[in-house]
This record gives structure tokens, sequence and C-alpha cells, in this order.
């Protein structure tokens, strides 16, 4: 390592703060777009740490050789789990203490106006139809679920992984292995339904059977470039230089440029079955977003989420280099947070039942920029507490050397 | 005896035949190939072989492929061109346009496909010049060990830089097992 890499988590963590601190600003200057905002910060941060979960597990299934370094800085973002959960909180207090027990979720305050002309939502009878799985207690229930499954699974990879550091066991292989066979199954099903809660019953009315596909492709896209982002970064300032090799990087783009033509699959095909079916209470999702803004951002995510990084990734030189990846990681992470504002933000109605408008009002930027901010640098900050206490590389995996002889 | 095709040189290891393979690299020979009996990693760069165009034959196939699917719909299904034994027909299917980008891509996302897998293994038997049934190779008398245990390296007669003395004395300098002739 360079004696001038010093990598400093307290820095993140006071951006992180600072992040928070403005949030909380805005939960008493325009609570409702604060909220919003947060929420939409929050599910982006979650869904990279998530992914980095489905890479570490994925890794450990396989068996993969070529993964071992990656899996490392995997296992770092993997720690923030927890923190995050912490984060969900203020969502519960916004809920409960804000005054409207339907800021976020409208359906939680049963008195609320039901969109579409339906009296109220208790007596709305799509939602009736959903009480089982809507009710506010097995709500927060499931959030907490959701995140205690995450941060067990994050907890026990990474004890394998570094308990390995330190006496070279393969016992520890064979555990995240079977771990790894039960944790894809259970935080496949907790990440669905996080999102059916989190961002689906944000408008109830909807029904869409990809989503769950949808946010895990949109998390592995999300995560693998940060990936792409801390490898280049970690080569750049020398900790990875001469161990982590454009093969490694190439495989790496690979897969993200696989999420990238998995996650137009999906959307299209969200798309296509409602198109096709033309049932009301599912096409009104995508009739909203064809207001206003939302059209040329749902032509910016077709054109600039997919096509553009598609015929970019499908050239071999720009994959194999650390300035094309970096500069194409930084593209994709930005198409993802535009597409978690393009189907979260339209579902916040005003009087009249039209959707939310991005820009409506320049001031709002604050708070989508705090609640990126703020969960983001808590994030940064996990994975470089992690990375000072540990090994740089698995030095003593059994696929360690496999690893690091993978070549072109 | 028939006219010469070329010299071959055998030998015993992946390591010997890594290293001949980069010095005939270095040698500036263009005509000349190595036979192993297994894919052996790092033969590519050794050899100094450019990465494959067959990509490229596949983009024109994809590209070729999507067009074709979305024109063949709008074709049958959203026109009244008329052209040599088929006429368009105008149809509504579930009510919607008669044509419509959305409605035409998974036709046109499998023709896709499809037409790149075509214009891929095209591409491959255009750039590997086949189909071929025999190579001069094919009748040296030890061919069989190339699928065995024994790994060789011919050099063409058609190469500029060949000179039936020369690059004799340059593959003994190889140091091969043996050195044969390659008839045509």
């Amino acid at each position: 390592m360079s004696a001038d890499f010093s990598p400093n988590p307290k820095k993140w963590l006071l951006i992180g703060a600072a992040g928070l601190a403005v949030s909380l600003i805005g939960f008493f200057v325009d609570t409702q777009i604060a909220a919003w905002s947060y929420l939409i910060g929050l599910i982006f941060i979650t869904s990279i740490a998530v992914g980095m979960l489905f890479l570490v597990m994925i890794h450990h299934i396989f068996d993969a050789q070529w993964s071992v370094i990656a899996r490392r800085q995997a296992e770092h973002y993997i720690s923030a789990l927890p923190y995050l959960g912490i984060l969900f909180v203020p969502l519960f207090a916004l809920t409960y203490l804000g005054g409207d027990q339907g800021i976020l979720w409208l359906w939680m305050d049963q008195g609320a106006l039901a969109p579409g002309g339906h009296g109220t939502v208790a007596t709305d009878i799509l939602y009736q139809k959903k009480t089982w799985w809507l009710s506010e207690t097995f709500f927060w229930v499931r959030a907490a679920f959701c995140f205690s499954v995450w941060s067990y699974f994050a907890w026990a990879f990474r004890r394998n992984s570094f308990a390995q550091d330190e006496d070279g066991e393969a016992k520890h292989t064979f555990s995240s292995r079977k771990h790894a066979a039960i944790g894809l199954i259970l935080v496949a099903f907790t990440w669905t339904a996080a999102a059916f809660d989190w961002i689906m019953s944000l408008e109830y009315h909807w029904y869409s059977t990809m989503f769950g596909v949808w946010i895990f492709a949109s998390a592995m896209r999300a995560s693998l470039a940060v990936m792409l982002l801390t490898c280049a970064h970690l080569v750049a300032k020398g900790p990875l230089k001469g161990i982590f090799n454009t093969k490694h990087l190439h495989d790496v783009a690979t897969l993200a440029f696989a999420f990238t033509v998995f996650w137009a699959y999906i959307t299209f095909s969200q798309y296509f079955l409602i198109w096709n079916a033309n049932l009301p209470e599912e096409t009104f999702w995508y009739n909203d977003r064809e207001q206003g803004l939302w059209w040329p951002i749902s032509m910016m995510l077709i054109f600039g989420y997919f096509l553009f990084p598609f015929l970019y990734m499908l050239q071999f030189p720009l994959k194999v280099n650390y300035k094309s990846m970096t500069f194409m990681a930084c593209w994709l992470l930005s198409m993802n947070l535009l597409d978690g504002y393009f189907n979260i933000l339209p579902s916040l109605k005003d009087a009249d039942g039209m959707s939310f408008q991005l820009f409506s009002d320049w001031t709002n930027i604050i708070w989508y920029i705090s609640g990126v901010v703020g969960a983001g640098g808590i994030l940064l900050w996990a994975y470089w507490t992690s990375f000072l206490k540990t090994k740089i590389i698995p030095i003593r995996d059994p696929r360690i050397q496999e690893c690091l002889n993978h070549n072109h | 005896m028939d006219k010469q095709y070329g010299l071959i040189a055998k030998f015993d290891t992946p390591a010997d035949i890594m290293h001949a393979a980069e010095k005939v690299r270095d040698a500036g020979f263009k005509k000349w190939d190595v036979i192993t009996p297994f894919p052996l990693h790092g033969l590519d760069s050794a050899m100094g072989l450019k990465r494959s165009v067959v990509g490229r034959f596949t983009i024109v196939g994809g590209t070729f492929g999507l067009t074709a699917g979305m024109l063949m719909i709008w074709f049958t299904g959203g026109s009244e061109l008329s052209l040599p034994f088929m006429e368009g027909y105008k149809l509504i299917v579930g009510g919607k346009p008669y044509f419509s980008p959305q409605f035409a891509f998974p036709v046109a996302y499998e023709m896709t496909i499809l037409f790149s897998a075509f214009a891929s293994i095209g591409g491959m038997f255009i750039l590997n010049k086949l189909p071929r049934h025999h190579h001069p190779v094919l009748k040296y008398k030890d061919v069989r060990a190339s699928s065995d245990d024994k790994f060789f390296l011919y050099i063409e007669n058609e190469d500029p830089q060949f000179d039936d003395e020369k690059t004799r004395a340059f593959l003994n300098d190889l140091e091969p097992v043996e050195v044969g002739e390659l008839e045509e």
C-alpha cells in the first residue's frame, strides 16, 4: 500500500451526518417532500448494500474463483446493513409523529381519500382485499424482519471470511456456502417484500408481478457499478494495484453488462404485460409517468439506462479500461437513482390526483441530495471502517491463488 | 514427392510449445499455426493473435434481425403495401394500434438473437475458411499424436519470410523433438 493512502471513515460519517441533519431540517420545513426524498435515498443506498450481499452469496454458491478479491469489497459494504436498518426508523417516526399518518404510505391513514374516487381508504374495495398484507403492524414487523435477515447474513459472511484470514480453515468456506444456499432464498423473498412494501404500496391500487424481479435487477446494477468504482479507486490509489487486473475488471464489467440486459428485459416485460392487458388498475401507473417531465425521463431511461450502456459495454476495449468503466459506473449509478425517482416519486399525488413533478420546486433538490448523501455517507463510513480493520484481500481463502492468477 | 506445403516441428510439453510460439511470433512470421490436443491458456498472446472480429458479423446480423422483425410486423399488420406475392393487410389485434413498436418488440427481439447467432456462425465459417475437408497437416505421419500428448507448430511455404533452409534452421533452434516436412 502506498504511504499516502489513508482513508478516513470519520470524514464519511460527518458527510452522512450532515446529509441526515439537512433531511431532519427538511422534515420540519417541507415534511412530505423531504420524507419522500429520504425514502428514495434510503432505498437507493439499501439496494447497493443488498446487491453486494447478493454478489457475496452468488460467489459462494458457485464456488467462484475469479471474484475472491471483489468479494472482499462487497463484504465491507454489507456491514452497512444494520445501520441502514436504523435509518429506517425515522420513517416510522414520521408516520406516527408527523401528524399525517398517510404522509408516505397513504393506506396507513384509513380516513384518507382514496385515489380515483373510491371514498376513503377504509371503504376502498381495492384496499379491503389487501388488508391481510397491508396492515400497519405487519408492515413494520416485515421491515424489521427484512433488515434482521440481511444483517444476520451480512454478519455471518463477514465473520467467516475474516476468521479465515486468521486461521485459514476450510470450514469457513463451507459455512459460507451453506449460508449462501439458504440466504439466496431468504434475501430474495425479503428484498421482494421490501419492494412491495416500500415502493409498490405507495400506490396500493397497483398490481405488478414483475416488481420483485425488477428491484433485484436494480440492486444488482447499482452494486456492480459501485463495485467497479471501488476497485478502480483502490487500483488507482495503490492497495489493489497489481492484484486486481484488467481481467477482473472485464469480468465485473461483463456482469454489469449482463444485468443491463436483464434490467431491460424485466422492465420491458412489466410494461408490456400492463400495456397488453390494458387493465385500468394497472395502466394508471404508467399513465401517471407519462405526464409532464416524467415522459422525457422515461425515454431517458430507455435510451440512457439501457441502449447507451448496452452499446457501450458491448465493446471489449471499453470494458478493460479503468477510465472508461469509471465513467460508465458513474453513469449507471446516476441512471439508477433517476430510475428510483421515476418509480417512486410520481406515486405522490396532489389533491387533484396529479403526480408530483420532479422539478416542480427547485428547493426540493436540497432534500433530494440530502436523502442520498445521508444514507450514502453512512454506507461509505461502514465500508472504510471495515476496510481499515481487515486484510485487503482474503489471503487464506482456498481460491485466492486461482483468483490472483486469473488473467486474459 | 508432392509440392512442399511447409515445415512442422513437434514438441513434448505445453511450456515448450508456448516458448516456441513466442519466438515464431517475435520473428515476424505471418502464415503459421499451432496444433495442441487441448486449449492452452495464454497461447493467444504467445502467438500474437488479435481478438476475433466475429463480433462485427454479429452486430450486423443483430441489427438486421431487429429491423427485419419490426418491418415484418409493420408490413403484415400495419400496412397495405403490395409486394410481389404478398400484400399487407391492416388488422386490429386486441384493440391495439395497427402498429406499435412495443407490440412488435418481442418478435423483433427474438429475430435479433436469431440473426446474431446466424451471423456469428456464418462469420466464424468465413473467417476460418470453412468448410474445409482436408488440410496438409492431416497427411503428416505423426499427426495423430496432436490429439493425444504432442504439440505441433508449422510454418507455411507461403509465408513471406519463408526460406527452406533458414526456416528449418530456425525451427531447429526452437529445440523441438523433431522437424518434418508438410506436403501439399
